[in-house]
């Protein structure tokens, strides 16, 4: 495996809109400005600065992951959010790149070369909460040769029993395009369109603990079939092992390969628990998902963070996380061809989609670069973590290691 | 039906067999604190990867804290 070091381009070009956006923001913060940013009359306002009303959040971020399945991904990020605390509103986006560079088993076997391609994602966020009823609305835009993909949504929140309980209801909608490199989306393109409904309530439980319940319910209707992955497909009764080779598969199956076809309708539900508890000292996340959707997966997510604070200035902690499914219904490891050799109606060889196990443990470090007076005013963060991953019933791979590192630098004005 | 009210038994008992406390706000210095927050700290890439490499979705959403503030 080759984990490739930080690309100096792409993390310099972060850092440096970073250090523009900062400048800009503490520029326009000072009180000469007019509308909110300015500050209140006062009677010493000639003697000395007035304090600003709004608070900035600026955060750049450079992710890197490599695993053995010959992918490597680089995700340089920034991200700023404007708030006002006493007026109840905050306004806030961000935007980040993917750099995929890829040759896996998958791409392999269709004896295709590694490719290299580009994502970018853009979003934004506006809240409204002056009181204890409040607003938001969200946006997003992802789009990369193949494929467009943009929600927009909105929720409503109120907090109750002197914000020991607040519920929260939201409701996004999601429109994805995909289409082939080289062909435009007039010419052959597949749409999937997401209606994601999101309900969550957040209790005080006491004053070292709180916790969330939340409910997803996802409803997703067209054809994510990929249209470049072809199904492998074999004589009845032919057996292939688990982990079968790309010189095997190819050795065992009839040269007919159709794509793959998924339904047309998907219906997803979670169920997710979060508790967080102040430790004199600590603070320990759990999390608990539990998942079940129309193609018949269900799955469980474990997530576990102990943070320590490890001085004035430095936060530390492990981090643990456990994902296991099932696989959806119609899920083969070698799809066979009927007797009219007619194929299998529904047909995949997405991995995510079969049995599986990920097993996750890293570390968070966060070290508060400001000084004496707000050592939180800059925070220079790393995360670290590894994944190994079990396919419990697949062709070409029984395994996967992944790491993913990030570095994140933020600022408070 | 019977096995989706079992998982949402088997999530939501835990939680809410401990009470809702009547935390006042001078009470929540502990809960103010910037890793207290009912959202997910996950950076974006990492969520990005979770979102591949899991067939899962869902759980990221919850409003509202514990720290008494907006």
């Amino acid at each position: 495996m080759r984990l490739q070091l930080i690309s100096p381009r792409l993390l310099g070009a972060a850092l440096g809109v970073f250090v523009i956006a900062t400048t800009v923001a503490r520029a326009g913060a000072q009180p000469s400005g007019s509308g909110a940013a300015q500050a209140p009359p006062s009677a010493d306002a000639t003697t000395s600065p007035s304090p600003s009303l709004l608070t900035e959040h600026f955060s750049a971020s450079y992710g890197q992951y490599a695993d053995t399945d010959h992918v490597f991904v680089e995700t340089p990020s920034i991200s700023g959010t404007v708030s006002s605390p006493t007026a109840g509103w905050s306004v806030g986006g961000e935007y980040l790149v993917d750099v995929v560079s890829a040759a896996s088993v998958d791409i392999v076997s269709t004896a295709s070369r590694r490719w290299n391609e580009v994502r970018q994602e853009g979003n934004v966020v506006a809240s409204y909460k002056p009181r204890a009823f409040g607003v938001q609305a969200s946006g997003s835009v992802s789009d990369e040769p193949d494929y467009l993909s943009w929600s927009a949504g909105g929720a409503v929140t109120q907090d109750l029993l002197d914000k020991n309980l607040t519920w929260t209801l939201g409701y996004a909608h999601g429109h994805d395009v995909a289409g082939r490199t080289g062909t435009t989306f007039s010419v052959f393109s597949r749409v999937v369109d997401r209606n994601a409904f999101n309900a969550a309530l957040t209790l005080v439980l006491s004053p070292t603990t709180v916790g969330s319940l939340i409910g997803d319910a996802i409803l997703e209707n067209g054809d994510p079939s990929k249209p470049y992955r072809y199904i492998p497909l074999f004589a009845p009764g032919m057996s292939v092992p688990r982990g079968a080779s790309v010189g095997l598969v190819n050795a065992l199956r009839v040269s007919a390969r159709p794509l793959e076809q998924l339904p047309l309708s998907r219906q997803r539900y979670a169920l997710s628990a979060r508790v967080a508890h102040r430790f004199h000292g600590a603070t320990l996340r759990l999390d608990e998902r539990l998942y079940a959707d129309s193609w018949a997966m269900a799955a469980t997510t474990t997530d576990a963070e102990l943070l320590f604070d490890a001085g004035r200035r430095v936060e530390l902690g492990p981090h643990a996380r456990l994902h296991a499914q099932t696989a959806v219904s119609f899920w083969q490891r070698a799809y066979t061809f009927g007797l009219g050799f007619d194929y299998p109606a529904l047909r995949t060889g997405d991995r995510e989609l079969g049995p599986l196990v990920n097993l996750t443990g890293g570390w968070t470090l966060r070290i508060g670069l400001g000084g004496d007076a707000n050592q939180s005013s800059w925070v220079l963060g790393f995360d670290l973590n590894a994944t190994s991953t079990q396919y419990l019933d697949d062709l070409y791979v029984t395994s996967r290691v992944s790491v993913l590192g990030g570095a994140t630098l933020e600022t408070d004005l | 039906m019977r096995r989706l009210l079992f998982f949402v038994s088997l999530v939501a008992l835990p939680l809410f067999s401990t009470a809702c406390a009547h935390v006042a706000s001078y009470e929540r210095g502990s809960l103010a604190h910037p890793t207290m927050t009912t959202s997910d700290l996950a950076s974006p890439s990492e969520a990005h990867v979770r979102a591949v490499q899991e067939g899962a979705v869902g759980g990221g959403g919850a409003g509202g804290g514990g720290c008494g503030c907006n």
